[in-house]
């Protein structure tokens, strides 16, 4: 995007319609970051994305340009909705291992759990195992990078993103499943997995 | 070996299994199903990044805020001109002609000096056709005609996204596949510009068609989120 640096000059200098023009560009994909990370709470989410773009108008003179500025207010939205989630108590429980009830599913049970899309399933994480899957999977961070943002271990990340992965597994199992695999039988020798 | 645990099927979801691991995937069609699926599972997160939602913002809320402090906003006018000295110059260079040239209206004189044409020449009346209509003009300042181009541009987009949505002798038939059509249209509008601001990037026309494409473009998905189901998401136009 040859002219979004033209544009990015002019918003920072403080002109509306270039930071109106950026703000257009971006806000599709920053705002869909702040709500997968908020999960369901469509009014908590707005206005976590609303401080989002003043944030990150207030911070545009000190953007360098050494990255994208889609990537750089990528970091500011997901940083700003932590934050916001960690003062609202949301992410307390981050700690919290989620419970691992993805074994020995009954299939009534399996058929309630099924969840429409991964954000559908995602949401129905606990919020520590959500946003570590959220920010590994989907955002693309490191376990270091969300060990230091969640202040966690990057080993307690990987066991909070292995088991989110497990329980997603099991809700999104129609949308993962080739038929001809699905159909199937488990006719194995030996132990039985624990999926 | 005994099938590989949940955690590891987990992990193997975007890494390299072991040696024995990938041995015994291979020999085992329930381990290398669930190593599929975890691999599904992985992609389907990773594509649902470049996947867009409904907007949650909107723009004249973010603006009111912005404006209240503006003043925190604003840098410093020694880095702004250190950072735009070619704009700045160049917009001298039109404030200096387009006062040379009011002098030269204002007495009567053709707008621009003409090489062929004495300097006595040059003071003959102008024709009544030729009257400067700036002296008319309603603004009193550069920045005068800036702020009214953007309060234009704004009425405008107000009133193409206010005929949008309730004008019925509209052809558009406001279904998802029209306001599709009309944004690949505006995609090919803003590619088109942006190839001209390459060649021009200070043009203020150009930038002027530019911005309000964008307008264009974020009135239609609005419109387009709003003729969608609450559920439905856009994640491709």
């Amino acid at each position: 995007m040859e002219n979004e640096q033209l544009t990015v000059q002019r918003a920072i200098d403080g002109d509306q319609g270039a930071m109106r023009a950026l703000w257009t560009r971006h806000a599709p994909h920053i705002d869909v970051v702040v709500r997968r990370l908020v999960g369901q709470d469509l009014d908590l989410a707005a206005d976590i994305a609303q401080d989002v773009w003043i944030q990150i108008f207030r911070a545009l003179p000190s953007f360098r340009g050494d990255a994208q500025f889609g990537t750089w207010a990528h970091r500011i939205a997901v940083n700003r909705t932590l934050n916001a989630l960690r003062r609202t108590r949301r992410t307390a429980a981050m700690e919290v291992d989620v419970e691992d009830d993805s074994a020995s599913v009954e299939p009534e049970a399996e058929r309630a759990m099924l969840a429409a899309s991964i954000e559908d399933a995602a949401a129905r994480l606990s919020p520590g195992a959500r946003t570590v899957f959220l920010l590994h999977d989907v955002e693309g961070y490191t376990h270091e990078e969300i060990a230091t943002r969640l202040g966690i271990t990057a080993g307690g990340s990987k066991s909070q993103l292995f088991k989110a992965r497990a329980k997603l597994r099991v809700m999104l199992a129609h949308l993962l499943e080739a038929p001809s695999v699905k159909s199937q039988p488990h006719t194995t020798g030996h132990v039985a997995p624990l999926y | 070996m005994s099938h590989l645990s949940t955690d590891r099927l987990a992990a193997l979801g975007d890494e390299q299994p072991t040696p024995a691991e990938a041995a015994h995937i291979a020999s085992c069609d329930a381990c290398a199903h669930e190593r599929d699926a975890y691999r599904s599972l992985v992609a389907m997160a990773q594509a649902d990044r470049a996947s867009l939602g409904l907007p949650l913002t909107r723009w004249d809320a973010i603006a009111a805020v912005l404006s209240a402090d503006a003043p925190t906003v604003a840098i410093p006018m020694t880095e702004r001109l250190a950072r735009h000295w070619p704009l700045r110059a160049a917009a001298g260079v039109l404030l200096l002609a387009g006062g040379a040239m009011l002098g030269r209206a204002s007495a009567g004189a053709d707008l621009l000096p003409s090489a062929g044409v004495s300097r006595t020449a040059a003071t003959v009346p102008a024709p009544a056709s030729r009257t400067l209509r700036i002296a008319d003009s309603a603004f009193s300042s550069v920045d005068d005609a800036r702020a009214a181009q953007r309060r234009s541009e704004q009425l405008y987009q107000q009133a193409v996204a206010y005929l949008a949505r309730y004008d019925s002798t509209a052809t558009n038939d406001g279904s998802p596949l029209a306001y599709r059509s009309r944004l690949a249209a505006l995609d090919r509008v803003i590619s088109a510009t942006s190839e001209a601001m390459r060649e021009a990037p200070h043009d203020p026309v150009i930038n002027g068609y530019y911005l309000t494409t964008l307008g264009q473009r974020e009135a239609t998905i609005r419109q387009l989120s709003t003729s969608l189901p609450t559920s439905l998401r856009l994640d491709s136009f």
